[in-house]
Parts: structure tokens; C-alpha cells; sequence
């Protein structure tokens, strides 16, 4: 194949997994939990802004300045109470979701897992990272957590996205990628 | 800087000056002042394009612009100096110098912008020569770079051998990185560049019937049909007039209650035709002014496309940029037995840059089976794309998407139809119905998978099928997806993310699934290739 003549030979090859058939098994990952604040904070902000949306809501419809007809009128109370459902199905779904959210780390490459019905497990090697980003929001260093993302040639819609990781972690997690002695070769 | 003006006309000497002793010259140089064209050019392009946005003003002003000339003419003619003005400090402004193996690039008259690239950083060199550069020589000089800070340069008008030369010793720059003989850099880069155009083989070339095939069977009609959606309206208005100037009341024509069925479907077919006639004549035409003299040549392991009527592209890819094959052939080329051939790059631009995306990959067009695997393999020489055992998709994808999706979809519109007794839309859903089933059976069949030691194969389409076929170890990255319904019966979905985009296979054992993933990561992290 193309390229081969530039590689010094095989290198040694490791990437410790759990069981040792013949290829590491990405069906056996070793997987962390998030930060139990990540899933706290998204419950408490689901709430909040559905709290907040409807409170709006309300005050539209109690205020005296400008008379609603009545029609207009059961169609707020209408809206409130979808927003009110949503709001507490979304709330119960980032309780159930948000428990299902790994992260596995191994010597050569990052997996992070999600989704309940639907669940994705994305894996990305270290060698094809080309830049490491942490992401904290107001909430997030409120309670010091951070997003950790890792770009690759994969294109921004393949953006490899670990959130809720406690500070020092994603920070160690970031030192580890940069110390990798692959990533720097390349981009 | 300031002695610019005499630079001016030795620019030319300048540039056909062996590169060496121009190698590390650290003056900014100004280019040939017949970019002033292509700027002006550009500007012609960009306002002919934001038309739409001052034709009612055009169309509003006219009456008084005729009125008073006399306060208009000068503002028309203030307007006319003002471009030429601008042109030309675009033009005065653009300076470039190449300096220890970086190209830096300073242009902008009012925002300023200043590029430097290391050439070992480039990732792509496109020459481009609009119809008004031939005459005098000169091309533009497009040096693309891949990675996430996206950056691209172009060097709008340099002679065409100063920029061949050049293009010869970017190219080379990774084979001598690598080669760490520092001394051999120059002999090299002379070797490359005098054996540069002998040593080419041609591999492909297209005649003008193989255009004008393409253009048969790749109709951007709909594109263009986009572009023209807002004057659709006018558009109606005219041909109903035009034929009632000819003495044929359309409408009258086009009433079918009081004619047979067999009359209103030629009519719908001669309509049909007479609308897509001249769209077709449009796609032939865009396949001739994009491809025209069209050839496909190999020197070492760079493949170089050269086409084009009007603007002549010339687009170099090396072997180790290549990301992925695709053999694609609609359902008209499954007809004639015509395949469009792509070799797809990185295009993690394609957001930003649409055009240049596109200019990116080389697609070799309407080529027939033989010619499509000759330069398959030579790409690709251990490849089986057309060999290789494919294995179907579960059949769980069709009982997915007929049986949960589109048929209850189908019965509660059937029964909300019946209820609401509007039976004659029946007539439009259960064609429909039909149709997109048959659609989604074809997907079905037409999905399938395979891999070898090296290759993932996938094979897709509805009525045309398409191949695509990447090396393993060129995945950025690796997605494992699964539902629960998925999971009872061991299935599950598989995502490849490539630089040329994200391939999927659904519905595969899971069993597989998790060998071909472990498989990719460990020949990624094992054979440690870089993917570009």
C-alpha cells in the first residue's frame, strides 16, 4: 500500500484492554462514570427553564395592560400545559439519559457512550486528533466542570465530545492526548 | 515596497529565474499586473451574482436615470473609477514572497490579511487559468491545506511555468521531509521539475460523446430548477402568453375532463419533454464546459486531472491524500453502462468552501466498466471492489422501515382519508405508498458490506448503485450505534468517519459489527500511517 515505504518498520503495539483475545474489544471498554454534578446540573437547568418559560407564560396571561381575548387566552394556558409536560418528560428523560453517559479510556484511543433507546458508543484513536479543546460554560465552572472536545479530519459534525468531566480530569484527559507521541505529527 | 513601480515590468524576468536564487529572497514581490483582470473579473462575478438585490433598484431608478442624466451620468461614471480604483489597489496591494520553504501571502486593500504557509503544510495545488490568462501565459495559483484551521491561499497570476515549477517543489517537499537528506533538496526538485510533463502517463482521457453522456445522465437540472424558483411565476405567465399568441389557448388545451386518458398522458409526456429539453441541453453544456479536454495522468504517485473549456483546471492529488473511491452510476448510467469515478480527498472544507470542495476530488466522468476498473486497480492495486463477496443488510431494515415507519403512517392517513369520506386523495397516497416501498425495498437490496484485509467495501443506491471502497487505516474515527430493538436480535449499526466524510452500514450482526470497529482502531493505531 501507498505509504508504507516512509514507516520504520512495525512498531511496538499496545492498547490494554479488559480481555485479551487477539485485537482489544471495543465490546468490553472499561467504562467511568461522569461527574454525578453534570447530571444534577442538567436536571436542576431542564427545570429551571421550563419553570422559567412558564412563569413568562403566566405572567402574560395574569398581566392588565393589554386585554387577551379569550380565544388568545386558551391557547396560552393550552401552550403552558404542553411546555409543562415537556418540561417534566424532559426532566424525567436527563435523569433516565444522563446515568447512561460513559466515558472509557484506553492507551490508544477515547470512547464515550450514550443514549437510551438508541445507544452510540463513538471511538476515536489518538493518532487521527488533530486539536483538543475544553469547553466551560457559566454552570460548568460554577460547579467546575468541563466538556471536553477532540477534533479530527472526520469534520466538525464528527466533533468527539466527552461533557460533564470533572475539572482535573478533563485536564489530565487533555494532557494524556498532547503527551501521546502521535498526535503532534500530524495537522 | 516603495520602488514597486519598477518591479512592475521586471516581474516577468523575475519569474522565469531559475526558483533557487529566488528561493529565500526575502522582498515581497508584486504580481503580474494582468491580475487587475482577474480582480476586476471577480468583481464583475460577485455583482452579477447579488444582482437579484439591486434589479428593483435598477428597475426603479430607470425612469430617472433617463430623465436626468446630467446628475446621473457622473455618479455612474464616479461608481466606474471607484472599481477601477479598487481593482487596481487589489491588484497593488497583493504581494507574495516565498522565503525559507513558506509561501506568504499579504492582499486586502481596506481589511488586510497576511497568510504564510509552510509548504510542507499544503495539501493540495490547483491550477486554475481563466479563459483571459491564456493568451498571456499566466495561471492562479490555489494552494489548499487540510486540517481544522482552515486556511487557503491563492496566487491570482503567475506564469504558467513559474507555477508548474513551483507546484513541482510543494509536492515535493513531503517525499524530501521524510527523506531526510537535506543536500539532495535541491536535485530533486530540479529532477521533479524538468522530467515533470515527459514522464507524465496519461491514463484517461474523455471525448466529447463521453460528455456529452454525462451530461445526459447527470442532470443539474434541479439545481438550476432551484436557482430559478422565484421567477417560476413569470416564467408560467410567458408561455401561456407565448401561445396565445400562436392562436393555442393553453388552458382550453390543458382542461382533460372531456378528452381520454391516452391524450392527456401524451400531453403530459410532450410537456414533460418539451421542460426538460432545454435543461438537458444546459447539463450537457455545464458537462462540456466542466470537462472538456479532460485527462487523467500519473506521474510517480501524483494523479493530476487537466479540464476545462473556459477556465482550465488543473487539480494534483498524491496517492497518500486519497481517501476513498467511489464508483457511482445512477439508474440512466446503469442503462448505458456508464460509471462517474470519484477519488475522493479530504473535503472537511466543504462547509466553508462548497466550490473548492467540489474542485477537490477528481471525478473521472462516464467511464465505461473496463476503463473504471483499470484505474480502480491503479489506485487501489490489491482492491476487489467488484470481486468481493457482498453481504446483504438484515432484513430487518425492510421490516423497520415499511413495517414500523411508512405502513402505519400509510393506514392512519387511509383511515383519516376514509373518515373524512375525501376518497379521491386516496388516488395520490396509494401510488405513493407504493412507490416510496418500492424505494425503500431497493435500498434494501442494494445495501451491502464487505471487507478484507485492507478495504472496507460498502455497495448502495435505490436504482443506480454505488461502490465505495477505503483503505481501513484512513477512519478518523469509529461509531458503534444500537437500538434496543436492534439489540433482542443481535443487529446493530456501524459509522466509519473518513476525511472524505461518514460512511454507514445498518442493520449488520452485532457480532461483525465489533470486529470490523476493533479491526479499524487497531490497524489505525497499529500501522501508525498517517491518514493524508
Amino acid at each position: 500500500m501507498q505509504g508504507t515505504e516512509n514507516i520504520p518498520g512495525k512498531v511496538h503495539f499496545s492498547n490494554t484492554g479488559l480481555t485479551s483475545k487477539d485485537l482489544p474489544r471495543l465490546d468490553s471498554l472499561n467504562f467511568e462514570m461522569l461527574s454525578p454534578l453534570y447530571a444534577k446540573s442538567n436536571r436542576y437547568i431542564t427545570l429551571f427553564i421550563t419553570l422559567f418559560i412558564i412563569s413568562i407564560l403566566f405572567i402574560v396571561q395574569l398581566q392588565h395592560f393589554i386585554t387577551l381575548t379569550t380565544a388568545v387566552n386558551n391557547f396560552v394556558s393550552y401552550v403552558i400545559w404542553v411546555i409543562a409536560l415537556v418540561g417534566f418528560m424532559s426532566t424525567l428523560y436527563t435523569i433516565v439519559a444522563d446515568k447512561r453517559k460513559f466515558y472509557a479510556l484506553r492507551q490508544q484511543d477515547l470512547s464515550y457512550q450514550s443514549g437510551v433507546i438508541f445507544l452510540k458508543t463513538v471511538s476515536q484513536p489518538m493518532l487521527r486528533i488533530q486539536h483538543v479543546e475544553l469547553k466551560r460554560g457559566p454552570i460548568d465552572r460554577k460547579i467546575g466542570l468541563a466538556k471536553l472536545q477532540v477534533f479530527s479530519a472526520g469534520g466538525a459534525l464528527h466533533t468527539f465530545e466527552i461533557p460533564g468531566l470533572p475539572l482535573e480530569k478533563a485536564e489530565s484527559i487533555r494532557q494524556f492526548i498532547l503527551d501521546h507521541k502521535d498526535v503532534n505529527h500530524h495537522g | 515596497m516603495d520602488k514597486s513601480t519598477t518591479t512592475l515590468e521586471s516581474d516577468d524576468e523575475v519569474t522565469i529565474q531559475p526558483l533557487a536564487s529566488k528561493q529565500n529572497t526575502k522582498d515581497w514581490q508584486r504580481i503580474s499586473p494582468i491580475a487587475i483582470i482577474y480582480f476586476l473579473a471577480k468583481f464583475v462575478v460577485g455583482f452579477l451574482s447579488n444582482i437579484v438585490v439591486f434589479l428593483p433598484a435598477l428597475y426603479l431608478g430607470y425612469d430617472n436615470f433617463i430623465a436626468h442624466p446630467h446628475l446621473w451620468l457622473p455618479i455612474g461614471l464616479a461608481i466606474l473609477a471607484i472599481i477601477m480604483i479598487s481593482t487596481f489597489l487589489s491588484f497593488y496591494f497583493f504581494q507574495y514572497r516565498l522565503y525559507q520553504d513558506h509561501i506568504e501571502i499579504r492582499s486586502g486593500v481596506i481589511s488586510k490579511k497576511y497568510v504564510n504557509l509552510p509548504f510542507a503544510k499544503i495539501q493540495n495545488v490547483k491550477l486554475e487559468q481563466p479563459l483571459y490568462y491564456r493568451p498571456f501565459g499566466f495561471t492562479c495559483l490555489q494552494l489548499d491545506t487540510a486540517g481544522s484551521a482552515m486556511q487557503e491561499a491563492k496566487v491570482v497570476a503567475l506564469k504558467v511555468d513559474f507555477a508548474e515549477q513551483l507546484k513541482v517543489e510543494i509536492l515535493a517537499q513531503h517525499k524530501i521531509a521524510s527523506s531526510v537528506v537535506a543536500d539532495a533538496k535541491a536535485e530533486t526538485v530540479n529532477d521533479l521539475a524538468s522530467k515533470n510533463r515527459n514522464n507524465e502517463t496519461i491514463l484517461n482521457t474523455r471525448s466529447i460523446t463521453d460528455l456529452i453522456i454525462h451530461g445526459l445522465t447527470n442532470n443539474r437540472i434541479w439545481i438550476f430548477l432551484g436557482g430559478l424558483a422565484p421567477f417560476f411565476d413569470d416564467f408560467g405567465r410567458y408561455i401561456v402568453e407565448f401561445f396565445n399568441g400562436l392562436g393555442i389557448d393553453l388552458e382550453k388545451f390543458l382542461t382533460f375532463a372531456d378528452k381520454p386518458m391516452w391524450q392527456v398522458g401524451l400531453y403530459a409526456l410532450t410537456l414533460t419533454f418539451i421542460i426538460l429539453l432545454p435543461f438537458t441541453l444546459f447539463s450537457i453544456a455545464g458537462s462540456i464546459i466542466t470537462f472538456y479536454q479532460f485527462t487523467l495522468s500519473k506521474v510517480g504517485d501524483r494523479y493530476i486531472r487537466r479540464s476545462g473549456l473556459l477556465t482550465k483546471y488543473e487539480v494534483t492529488m498524491r496517492l497518500s491524500r486519497l481517501q476513498m473511491v467511489v464508483r457511482q452510476q445512477d439508474w440512466l448510467d446503469v442503462i448505458l453502462k456508464r460509471i462517474n469515478l470519484k477519488f475522493e480527498q479530504s473535503n472537511s472544507a466543504l462547509n466553508q468552501y462548497q466550490a473548492s470542495a467540489e474542485n477537490n476530488r477528481i471525478i473521472v466522468p462516464s467511464i465505461n466498466p473496463s476503463e473504471c476498473l483499470a484505474l480502480v486497480n491503479n489506485v487501489y492495486p490489491t482492491n476487489k471492489m467488484m470481486t468481493v463477496d457482498y453481504q446483504k443488510i438484515s432484513k430487518r431494515f425492510l421490516l423497520r422501515n415499511l413495517g414500523y415507519i411508512l405502513t402505519p403512517i400509510f393506514i392512519s392517513l387511509l383511515v383519516f382519508f376514509i373518515s373524512v369520506e375525501k376518497t379521491n386523495l386516496l388516488m395520490a397516497i396509494i401510488p405513493g405508498y407504493l412507490f416510496v416501498g418500492l424505494l425503500i425495498f431497493m435500498r434494501w437490496f442494494r445495501w451491502g458490506y464487505a471487507k478484507d484485509e485492507d478495504f472496507i467495501y460498502i455497495r448502495k443506491g435505490y436504482f443506480g448503485v454505488d461502490y465505495y471502497c477505503f483503505p481501513i487505516f484512513k477512519s478518523q474515527q469509529v461509531q458503534f450505534k444500537q437500538s434496543w430493538f436492534q439489540k433482542r436480535h443481535k443487529l446493530s449499526s456501524v459509522r466509519v468517519v473518513l476525511a472524505a466524510g461518514a460512511q454507514d452500514i445498518p442493520f449488520i450482526k452485532q457480532e461483525f459489527a465489533y470486529q470490523l470497529l476493533d479491526n479499524a482502531l487497531y490497524q489505525v493505531e497499529s500501522s501508525r500511517k498517517s491518514w493524508m
